[in-house]
């Protein structure tokens, strides 16, 4: 008897304990019923100061020795470019106030007068000299940033506040590159008085805010810099990035207002995080573009009808629209539409599994063929249109078998060696928005992340778009290629990436990065 | 006693050296770290040789793992590829709230396991004992993750009691603790029970029982006592185990701990960072073990001075 009051005693008390746990932890489909949270807006107490959700931590903050978005989204605040890409997209000055191409392979940069780097330093055509020596000599040729800017052949001070910059080849995304992590100008006496190691932890730039404080996998804060040069553009004093690996601890801080935005926000919390009074939801069309690459040097799908069948046979819109519910943006070659070089004109593979079956027939495909497709272990979402994927090739007659892998091994050398089955997930960030480095990296023979696929006419037309800084020509030219690679299928374009948003309402101005660099020129608080 | 400590310090030396082989050439079964540090750039032949050569990695690998144990030695963990950092100052950064963290799971583990187990022997079949049976049950299936959600989703998000995630103070403690203790406790409380109700059957409980001693004294003097052994090798175990295993609870919580930089490190292949802190996490296993022996003969003074039951 006793033993049962026990038991009973105990189950209520779990019960309570689910329901009271029912708000947070709603999963897409019970989501909209999840109740209303509505706490105090706690953040209001932390006045003009910012908290931002980070994923990850850089662990270095020199930009020649980093290629993540953990980094820029910290660093874009700390450094400047010579030109730098606003929140829209475009390029406008930076450091630079003007430039002009004196031939294709010649730029004459006119520099900002008056800026200093945080330490006090003053910046001038020397420290912009001594950042692209820097880049391109023996100590960037150690780090990832070096290989995007190759095309520079050197900088020459022609003025105090005059570079002129020397290419040894035509490049058409120069600029856009400039606006890049590599390219931001950094303080020489600085670098040379307190060496690299201390400047990979604490970093000196000329931004509008100053880092001054980072402790590592926890948080980076960084203060409005008083000598910027557009200092009446920022209003917030302070800016804490705190690194929170767990999308679920990081919607916990933003429901008890410890953060006021949040990244990278799960779509299946998307209705708990609405549920909250002092939440909105923003979402960004990014460049990041996923697809099912397509290992070309294997049977069967080195046959073009394998591939193109597989492309009618799998309903990409249900994907994004069930899966990803709707935050994704459908395409038709692999670059998001923010992109240069993105063809308007082309529609994405239609969902035709009658067509697929009859390509599949022509080709002499058996039923029940096996198909090895690789993707990721970490990553739930993509698991999900795996399944959706295998799903919808059984209905044409064919088998997928998924092998999840560990990521770093998947990307790393699988892929590379060609060892990542007859297909594998493919994504990738496109940082230039322009086609130009995507397709020259996905496409160009014998490209690390090309293992396989050749193509005459790709060939030309990559050469093609690289060999003039006219944009008209290169978009023809894009245009003639996207098309040649959409008949190619190459790959199942699937989607390209919306990134949802968390932000408290007190926050007024503030817009989300379509790269993911955050600019705070501009942000207020109420 | 003293010479027993050194004793054991020096099967130290043999351990580490074992360890550091292990670590030293799995870590390298992983794959090529200077590819990963390149990202998606294009490096020429000659970016790759030189990076190779500045981190080391053109030598045979017998001579680097030479050069590793020699720096060992000088207590010189090398440089983390990734950071540029020495990766002694890094672990040590790491240090205290890794401790910190275990420390406090092990103590909330012992608050619940300790009365718990003990009362259930005690009443063994009354309510009591049921109740802590099925808790060791739930506390041995619960997933602690899923238990680190729900402390947070209660306690931080809907009563506002504690922080959510982060280390800042003691108040951030208290969750990841809990988390970490409460799935302990459920195993600790089962050991104890068993323990006790095994010396509670012995002559010499209850030869003190009819010496006329009070029953707490009985309880804990005669009987906790020597149910303890078993009790603290478990413990010291486990306590070395949350060292650095309590890595989903540091990634719940973004509790800077040094399992949480040893997955990342072994993710992005930095070879150093996962040697050292390897090595360093069995420096403390060691150190662990050696206390929990020399409790022992606290607790059995009959091992202290080597006698047997005879």
């Amino acid at each position: 008897m006793k033993k049962q009051k026990w038991i009973a005693l105990l189950l209520v008390c779990m019960m309570i304990i689910l329901s009271a746990c029912s708000g947070g932890t709603s999963t897409k489909n019970d989501s909209k019923n999840s109740s209303k949270y509505s706490g105090e807006n706690s953040a209001v107490k932390r006045g003009n100061e910012l908290a931002i959700r980070v994923a990850g931590d850089p662990q270095n903050w020199d930009p020649i020795d980093t290629f993540l978005l953990s980094w820029s989204t910290v660093a874009t605040s700390v450094f400047e470019g010579l030109v730098s890409r606003s929140l829209d997209l475009e390029i406008q000055p930076g450091l630079a106030e003007s430039w002009e191409y004196k031939d294709e392979k010649t730029i004459v940069f006119q520099l900002r007068q008056g800026v200093t780097f945080h330490n006090g330093e003053p910046f001038n055509a020397e420290a912009v000299k001594f950042t692209f020596d820097r880049l391109l000599g023996d100590e960037g040729q150690k780090g990832p940033q070096y290989s995007n800017y190759t095309s520079i052949d050197n900088v020459e001070v022609t003025g105090e506040y005059e570079v002129t910059m020397h290419l040894n080849s035509i490049d058409p995304v120069l600029l856009t590159k400039l606006s890049g992590y590599g390219a931001v100008i950094v303080p020489p006496k600085y670098i040379q008085e307190q060496g690299a190691e201390n400047f990979d932890m604490k970093p000196v730039g000329t931004g509008p805010f100053k880092m001054t404080d980072y402790q590592r996998d926890k948080q980076v804060v960084i203060e409005r810099y008083e000598d910027y040069w557009n200092k009446d553009a920022v209003k917030l004093d302070k800016v804490t990035f705190k690194v929170i690996p767990e999308t679920a601890t990081a919607l916990a801080e933003l429901q008890t207002g410890n953060i006021d935005i949040m990244t990278r926000l799960e779509v299946s919390q998307a209705a708990t995080a609405e549920g909250t009074d002092f939440i909105e939801l923003m979402d960004v069309s990014t460049p990041t573009a996923y697809s099912i690459r397509f290992d070309t040097a294997q049977e069967p799908v080195d046959d073009v009808r394998v591939r193109q069948a597989i492309n009618y046979a799998i309903d990409k819109e249900t994907i994004v629209k069930e899966i990803l519910a709707g935050y994704g943006n459908l395409i038709s070659s692999f670059q998001s539409n923010l992109s240069f070089g993105y063809n308007k004109d082309l529609e994405p593979y239609p969902y035709d599994p009658e067509k697929a079956k009859k390509l599949l027939a022509e080709a002499n495909i058996p039923e029940g063929t096996t198909l090895e497709f690789f993707i990721p272990g970490t990553d739930g979402t993509f698991k999900e249109i795996a399944q959706a994927v295998a799903f919808y090739l059984e209905e044409v007659g064919l088998k997928a078998s998924i092998n999840s892998v560990e990521n770093t091994t998947f990307q790393s050398e699988l892929i590379p060696q060609g060892k990542a089955g007859h297909m594998y997930k493919n994504g990738w960030g496109g940082w230039t928005l322009d086609f130009d480095n995507t397709a020259y990296l996905m496409y160009h023979e014998g490209e690390f992340w090309n293992p396989s696929f050749k193509n005459e006419k790709v060939e030309q037309l990559l050469a093609a778009e690289r060999a003039t800084i006219d944009n008209d020509e290169r978009q023809k030219v894009f245009k003639e290629l996207t098309e040649v690679l959409y008949e190619e299928a190459t790959e199942v374009n699937l989607y390209s990436e919306v990134e949802i948003y968390g932000v408290n309402k007190r926050i007024k101005g503030f817009q989300p990065p379509h790269d993911g660099r955050f600019r705070f020129e501009g942000v207020t608080v109420e | 006693m003293l010479s027993y400590i050194l004793r054991r310090l020096s099967h130290t030396v043999l351990v580490i050296i074992a360890v550091s082989l292990i670590i030293f050439f799995a870590i390298r079964l992983t794959g090529d770290p200077v590819s990963i540090m390149f990202g998606a750039g294009e490096p020429s032949q000659q970016a790759v040789e030189e990076l190779t050569a500045k981190l080391g990695l053109d030598k045979p690998v017998w001579e680097q793992y030479i050069i590793f144990m020699k720096d060992l030695v000088t207590l010189d963990f090398g440089t983390s590829y990734r950071s540029n950092s020495p990766v002694l100052g890094m672990l040590l950064e790491r240090a205290w709230p890794t401790i910190a963290l275990a420390l406090g799971g092990m103590a909330v583990a012992l608050l619940i396991a300790v009365p718990l187990g003990i009362l259930s022997a005690i009443y063994k079949g009354k309510s009591i004992d049921v109740f802590s049976r099925i808790f060791s049950l739930l506390g041995i299936s619960f997933p602690n993750f899923w238990l680190a959600f729900m402390l947070i989703l209660i306690f931080a998000v809907q009563l506002k009691w504690l922080p959510v995630s982060g280390f800042d103070g003691f108040s951030s403690l208290i969750l990841p603790s809990i988390a970490l203790g409460l799935i302990l406790s459920g195993i600790l409380v089962r050991l104890i029970r068993t323990s006790m109700l095994e010396v509670l059957k012995m002559q010499y409980v209850t030869t003190a029982r009819a010496k006329g001693i009070r029953e707490w004294l009985v309880i804990i003097r005669h009987a906790f006592r020597n149910a303890l052994l078993p009790t603290v090798t478990f413990v010291g175990l486990q306590f070395g185990g949350l060292l650095g295993g309590a890595v989903i609870v540091e990634q719940v919580f973004s509790w800077p701990g040094i399992g949480r930089l040893i997955v990342d490190s072994i993710n992005q292949r930095d070879y150093p960072v996962v040697q050292g802190g390897v090595i360093l996490l069995a420096l403390i296993m060691i150190l662990v073990n050696l206390i929990v022996d020399l409790c022992y003969s606290l607790i059995n003074p009959k091992i202290r001075t080597g006698r047997g039951d005879n």
